[in-house]
């Protein structure tokens, strides 16, 4: 189902009757029943940091098992620069605009993290999106702000970006607005709120947003120094925001075991005040939610991954949980381990005791399966996707290029690959699709690195409802 | 075949008692009853299951025990046991997803146990 399509325009195959008028779905169970198998996705796939002189793109992967080009990059919307660092990006709208007649999930907003250009890519025609509009790096430093990362709607036709630095990449970062006609409207926030930032999501509902920290650009651009850990150049706090006003309420320092919180998700039910926080370099879970009588929120270690050791290793190996996801019937939290190699699935039922339910050990460290189809994997499992029935997971290995450099040299020569497991959700399982997989190590211009997976019409990291 | 009980004793102060064959490990003992022990690597890399050895046989004696009996005879080892130290191992701390019992014996378990080993250096 392609929700581009207007109102009343019913296509072959679309006979299920919608309740709304806008983009999206109406609730997260509408999104399980009414959506139909992913056969696109839209993943950032970067040049930078290798020696291959070509710009960044954002590959077009066929997802449709019938289909003659399974598991092939079939286009490629080429940026207009060179080493723009692609890495996350987000839709003009999502189900939290489902009440916007008119609106629709067409446009993709494509940052580059490295070098501050916003894409603004137009993907009416799902296999062929064409790039649309390009905001200059100077017109964002224009308001101090640089290095765009999270990119989230905002219910009535706006898009809120979070950004990393100040415009010489240091310290404070904040909160770049566009508007509907992908115009810099200005910062969002009053400056000051904060110092580093991250990812964001918010809960409209309950009138909140949730921040993370990662460093300052000046910081995590070269590479990672476990130095800067120790000079206290990393973050580890999460900040609770009025979502209304635009300003913090409350910040909760995560602490030693809460090092460097990046992905952040709330629930998808709206009423929900839980959500969950991957710190990556203490690999820990950590439970968030509003304490009523307290007034205020509260975060809690649930789940803790130990450090691993390796004989090549001077030190114990965190496991590096860099990307974590709820499935829509917010039933599961599914992560990676980047540098131990592996993918795991957790029962949030309760969601203040979260139970192993099953994981894969490949690629990495210690990945137990290091080749599909005969392709050594090079990287360990890295950013996720999950189908919006929850039946299949995929992920990609590169985490960000400096950073792969150090740990998994080799991603650069071969390039990253796209890789798949079925879930069970009624059983709780994991098994790799040893069927699939896609290599960025094919692309025409040589061996490129992949980052955030998307679908076309939402998904589990992408939907939020008001 | 040989097997041994092994009594799990939480710090809450719960116990269970497992037939452990000579060939299979505390953990895959443990899972096949579905008693629940902490585990992440399953390959001696994380101290996520550590255990600690409070005694042998049936023999009363608790870890306050002067004459702790050696770890190393108490268990074989499928793989090298990387996350202990030499110290760890003196002390009693045993990885129960690769080490499999050649005695009967009592084994310290839980999360209490994997707090009182030192941390990684990531927290």
């Amino acid at each position: 189902m392609s929700d581009t399509s207007t109102p009343g325009d019913v296509e072959p195959g679309h006979d299920h009757e919608h309740h709304h008028e806008g983009p999206g779905y109406a609730t997260p169970q509408a999104a399980i029943e009414e959506s139909e198998r992913e056969q696109l996705a839209y993943v950032m796939s970067l040049y930078v940091g290798t020696d291959v002189d070509a710009p960044d793109f954002v590959a077009v992967v066929d997802l449709d098992p019938d289909s003659e080009t399974y598991c092939e990059i079939v286009d490629r919307v080429e940026m207009p620069e060179r080493g723009d660092e692609l890495h996350h990006f987000g839709w003009n709208a999502c189900s939290s605009s489902c009440h916007m007649d008119g609106l629709e999930r067409r446009h993709l907003i494509v940052p580059g993290q490295r070098s501050s250009r916003i894409h603004v890519i137009d993907a009416k025609d799902r296999r062929n999106p064409e790039l649309e509009t390009v905001i200059e790096p100077e017109d964002v430093f224009e308001y101090d702000l640089s290095a765009p990362h999270t990119v989230h709607c905002i219910p009535d036709g706006q898009i809120l970006i979070s950004m990393l630095g100040d415009a010489d990449g240091e310290l404070p970062g904040g909160f770049l607005e566009l508007n509907e006609d992908f115009e810099i409207e200005g910062r969002w926030e009053p400056p000051g709120e904060i110092e580093m930032n991250y990812d964001y999501w918010y809960q409209p509902r309950q009138n909140v947003m949730v921040s993370t920290e990662w460093a300052a650009p000046k910081t995590y651009y070269p590479g990672f120094d476990l130095e800067d850990v120790e000079a206290g150049n990393y973050g580890r706090k999460l900040h609770v925001w009025d979502w209304e006003a635009g300003t913090v309420e409350q910040t909760i320092d995560l602490g030693e075991e809460g090092q460097i919180p990046l992905e952040v998700r709330f629930l998808h039910t709206p009423e929900s005040t839980h959500g969950f926080v991957g710190t990556a370099l203490s690999s820990n879970m950590f439970h968030f939610w509003r304490d009523e009588s307290a007034d205020e929120y509260r975060a809690e270690k649930v789940i803790d991954f130990e450090s691993r050791e390796h004989e090549d290793w001077d030190m114990p190996v965190p496991g590096l949980t860099t990307d974590i996801l709820i499935s829509m019937d917010d039933r599961y939290l599914f992560g990676s381990n980047w540098l131990h190699g592996e993918v795991w699935m957790y029962d949030i039922s309760d969601p203040s005791n979260p139970r192993r339910a099953d994981s894969l050990s490949v690629g990495g460290t210690f990945g137990e399966i290091q080749e599909v189809q005969g392709r050594e994997l090079a990287g360990g499992p890295q950013m996720l996707q999950l189908s919006l029935d929850g039946e299949r997971l995929y992920w990609t290995t590169s985490l960000f290029s400096s950073w792969d450099d150090q740990f998994y040299p080799e991603e650069a020569e071969r390039g990253s690959v796209m890789l798949k497991a079925d879930v069970d959700p009624r059983r709780g399982t994991l098994e790799l699709d040893e069927d699939f997989l896609v290599d960025w190590g094919d692309c025409p211009a040589g061996p490129a690195r992949a980052h955030e997976i998307r679908w076309p019409d939402g998904d589990c990291t992408s939907d939020v409802w008001q | 075949m040989t097997s041994y009980e092994v009594t799990l004793e939480w710090t809450d102060g719960r116990t269970r008692t497992l037939d452990v064959a000579e060939s299979q490990t505390v953990l895959e003992a443990a899972q096949r009853v579905g008693a629940r022990l902490p585990y992440d690597c399953r390959s001696g890399t994380c101290i996520t299951c550590v255990g600690r050895l409070l005694g042998l046989g049936d023999d009363g004696t608790d870890d306050e025990d002067a004459s702790r009996p050696d770890v190393r005879d108490a268990f074989a080892y499928r793989r090298q046991p990387r996350a202990l130290t030499d110290d760890e191992q003196d002390e009693g701390y045993v990885l129960l997803c690769i080490a499999s019992p050649q005695a009967d014996c009592r084994i310290e378990v839980g999360p209490r146990v994997r707090a009182e080993v030192g941390d990684s250096p990531w927290a």
